[in-house]
């Protein structure tokens, strides 16, 4: 059975979630919600790409596909938010997986989500200002209206200090550079979109109905593609001058919700998590929550002040073996950690241990 | 005089349209004035004008946010920096910036909700304003077919920053409605500039169908007329069908509403003013602020709520002065739709008790409305319309008790429904009865039919030859799509030369 491409997306990302979390996870992942739980299940469940995909959908749109799919016979539901593949499931999202590579390739949902929207924000009027100006055009109306948008574009063109045609081919030709260096991308979802001097650039929905693509499977390439230009700019600052100044001044690392910033602060200064919890007037669980939320953002955050070096390996050691996501079957077989413990460890070593 | 030179400085005109040129100069004579002038006839500049010869801000009050933003858009991109918007879509720390920075501006705009607040006409009051423009001045009187509570403020509003020179502004407007507008703004003198809302380039037609049939006769009318063309839906859902039809058909046609992104919108209003698009299928949300002049026609699939509203959109025809179509289609029963959603607009009885019964079980403050806005929604089912018109009712009588308030809002509502439903069987009215449909419009502005068209209307006469297609539309102008030659083309002066290179 040939399946769609949003078929393929909500198959796939129910696999990876095996049964253990509910429909709902998913939507809060496409969402992009900004709690523990979530990130924590991004990470334990390798989904972290689809991160903030879909920030459009709602809870109606994705309980009716689930719906659709259970009722082509793909899925079997488990209990009540619960679903499962079953073997024609299976066979189908195989089947994909071998024309369509699913994730798409450079999709970094979780580490670029904060910075997409701005990104193409500035990109497309930038884009739009330089093309104007070149063709020497007054009076054209903003594509984007953010106030902090329009004004980056003012004071980034102000700050090139190059003439307009010059800062224009500078842009034409880095876009061209950055565009053509990977051949898996396809630049025309993004070129589709942006608005010159003389042409309006399309909506997401015009561009895929004229590339012939499903809304899901084109929104999934836009973010690939942009994505694989934050990743090469960023990597590439020297050969981007004027495309890295899109990213520059944004944040580079993702950042931390805003409470869990605060314990942050108060862990470099040398308290414990009871007495962030007493200082801060909240629950020490939900301080252990913000050092999990801590574990998964900064890579070089030290766990053994936590953990003890000796139950980080005994708690990998039974994830590994029994693949068990449940943290409670972790802590059958190991049963002198706390869930604190485990969740911190698997959060450490979530995505790249497992799958 | 000097008038021209100015217009042609700040503007670019070497000659003022129609009524302007009277309205400016009773403006700079200092005459606080009223001006009602039909909708695409250059209304902004009799404000903008003024404000560049004028020293000191001028104020502009302007009810709706999607209009205000459309026209400081405009203004940006003729060049004017000193122009700034204060409404709701900004946060704190902008709102705080500009408020630091407002003397430093020309012309700001600022919704009826804002001017309420202290902190607003306070820093108002430190401003020199020249000109105080009140835009869509119809709002402030009940009789409008747009009452806005919070414009019945502005004359008080007026009043504390001095009583400034003022100009109010509509582009429909009955005698009645005038005389309202100049009552409740406290104008001491006032001149009157009315110009007739006759716009004799635009045919008026109607079209019965049966229910059935509208679908098929919507298509086969865009098949038939010249666009660019704009078809006005009072649903979401089936603007959204019908321009998926249209494309089938092989029309450039897209929906657009309020459900929409805020990019889309600002992609499907420049593609059709940029002519990428020939139909737009449309909710009322759409038309405001659009500066196209060579609109063809504009479709009603569904009765529209009163005939100023009517007027106003198909106002948006023919701008060019080249004869344009109107077309309204009626099946029978039609107005039982028009009459639901009025009445869905305003809570319903048993809501209002609802809501006093649980302000009083929970002893909640005025003040405290919004706080517990979750709480009283839900318990109360009140749509987001409703809720805004309960809300901003009750807010405005916290002073007295709420038995008090209570009885007077559903006085209010039940008078508020009354003259939503007249004014609709008024719409009826002028598609039923047999007679010269300019005439019966032009009646209902107290003005007398002067202008005869060959083209006027479906009961004079009005052949739709005459709006044949001429021009065939040009579809997928874009393909085959090169996304390098389309970058060079945006980017690149010689576009010429990258083509030849292939």
């Amino acid at each position: 059975m040939t399946i769609s491409y949003s078929d393929a997306v909500l198959l796939h990302c129910l696999n990876q979630i095996n049964n253990e979390r509910s429909i709902y996870s998913l939507y809060h992942l496409f969402q992009g919600k900004k709690s523990s739980q979530t990130i924590q299940d991004a990470h334990l469940f390798n989904l972290t790409a689809f991160f903030r995909a879909f920030p459009l959908l709602t809870r109606m749109e994705l309980e009716k596909a689930i719906e659709e799919l259970q009722h082509s016979g793909l899925l079997e539901r488990t209990s009540n938010e619960h679903y499962r593949l079953n073997k024609f499931g299976e066979s189908a999202l195989r089947e994909f997986h071998t024309r369509n590579e699913l994730p798409p390739k450079f999709l970094e949902g979780w580490n670029y989500h904060h910075l997409t929207t701005v990104f193409w924000e500035r990109l497309s009027i930038l884009v739009q200002v330089c093309s104007n100006l070149v063709h020497q055009k007054k009076g054209f109306i903003p594509v984007q209206n953010k106030q902090e948008t329009l004004e980056w574009v003012k004071s980034y063109i102000k700050a090139q200090n190059i003439n307009r045609y010059d800062l224009a081919e500078q842009l034409y030709n880095e876009l061209i550079f950055c565009l053509e260096s990977e051949q898996t991308i396809q630049p025309s979802v993004l070129i589709l979109r942006m608005t010159g001097n003389n042409r309006i650039g399309l909506t997401s929905k015009q561009a895929a109905d004229m590339l012939n693509m499903e809304n899901t499977h084109y929104q999934l390439e836009f973010l690939n593609v942009i994505h694989f230009m934050i990743g090469t700019i960023s990597a590439n600052q020297d050969q981007y001058k004027q495309l890295s100044g899109l990213v520059r001044d944004a944040q580079k690392t993702v950042p931390f919700t805003l409470s869990t910033e605060k314990t942050y602060r108060l862990i470099e200064k040398g308290f414990t998590p009871i007495e962030i919890a007493n200082i801060r007037k909240l629950k020490t669980s939900t301080i252990e929550d913000h050092i999990v939320e801590i574990a998964l953002h900064l890579e070089s955050f030290d766990l053994n002040k936590y953990v003890n070096e000796n139950k980080q390996e005994r708690i990998m050691k039974v994830a590994n073996e029994t693949s068990a996501k449940k943290l409670k079957q972790i802590r059958d077989y190991v049963n002198d950690a706390s869930y604190f413990e485990i969740r911190l460890v698997l959060a450490r070593n979530g995505g790249r241990q497992w799958n | 005089m000097e008038l021209e030179k100015a217009l042609y400085k700040y503007f670019g005109f070497t000659t003022f349209r129609k009524g302007q040129k009277e309205i400016v100069n009773s403006v700079l004579r200092g005459k606080n004035t009223l001006a009602m002038l039909p909708t695409g006839t250059g209304k902004s500049l009799c404000y903008q004008l003024p404000g560049y010869v004028l020293n000191g801000q001028v104020v502009i009050i302007s009810p709706l946010l999607s209009l205000m933003q459309d026209q400081v858009e405009q203004m940006k991109a003729m060049g004017e920096k000193r122009v700034v918007a204060i409404n709701s879509f900004l946060t704190p720390v902008e709102k705080r910036q500009i408020l630091q920075r407002l003397p430093s501006y020309k012309f700001i705009f600022v919704s009826p909700e804002m001017l309420g607040t202290d902190l607003i006409v306070n820093k108002m009051k430190q401003l020199t304003i020249s000109l105080l423009v009140i835009d869509e001045a119809h709002c402030i009187s009940q009789w409008g077919y747009d009452f806005r509570p919070d414009y019945l403020k502005i004359g008080d509003i007026r009043k504390s920053l001095g009583s400034p020179l003022t100009i109010a502004l509509t582009a429909t407007a009955t005698k009645e409605v005038r005389q309202d507008i100049i009552r409740y703004l406290q104008l001491e003198t006032c001149e009157e500039f009315v110009f007739t809302v006759d716009r004799p380039e635009i045919a008026m037609g109607i079209e019965k169908v049966g229910y059935q049939e509208k679908e098929e006769r919507a298509l086969e009318l865009v098949k038939q007329i010249q666009g660019p063309g704009i078809i006005y839906f009072s649903s979401k859902k089936l603007a959204e069908k019908m321009a998926v039809r249209l494309r089938d058909q092989g029309e450039r046609a897209m929906a657009y509403h309020g459900g929409l992104d805020q990019e889309a919108r600002i992609l499907i209003q420049q593609q059709f003013i940029h002519d990428q698009l020939d139909v737009v299928c449309a909710t009322s949300a759409f038309g405001m602020g659009i500066n196209k002049d060579n609109v063809r026609f504009i479709i009603h699939f569904h009765m529209p709520l009163q005939l100023e509203s009517y007027l106003q959109e198909i106002g948006r025809a023919g701008r060019d002065g080249l004869e344009s179509l109107a077309i309204l289609l009626y099946a029978p029963g039609d107005e039982q739709l028009s009459l639901q959603l009025a009445e869905g607009e305003l809570p319903e009885k048993e809501q209002i008790n609802r809501l006093f019964t649980v302000i009083q079980k929970n002893q909640l403050k005025i003040e405290e409305l919004y706080t517990h806005e979750e709480l009283l929604i839900t318990s109360c089912g009140f749509s987001e319309t409703q809720w805004r018109f309960v809300a901003s009712f009750i807010t405005s009588h916290g002073n007295e008790n709420s038995l008090n308030v209570k009885e007077r809002l559903t006085n209010y509502v039940s008078n508020r429904l009354q003259i939503k439903k007249d004014k609709i069987f008024k719409v009826l009215d002028y598609i039923q009865q047999n007679e010269c449909k300019r005439s019966f419009i032009l009646r209902y502005f107290g003005e007398r039919s002067t202008s005869k068209p060959k083209n006027c209307c479906s009961y004079c006469g009005l052949n739709l030859g005459t709006f044949r297609k001429v021009f065939p539309t040009n579809d997928r102008g874009l393909l085959p799509f090169n996304w390098k030659d389309e970058l060079a083309s945006m980017l690149l002066k010689r576009v010429g030369e990258t083509n030849e290179t292939k």
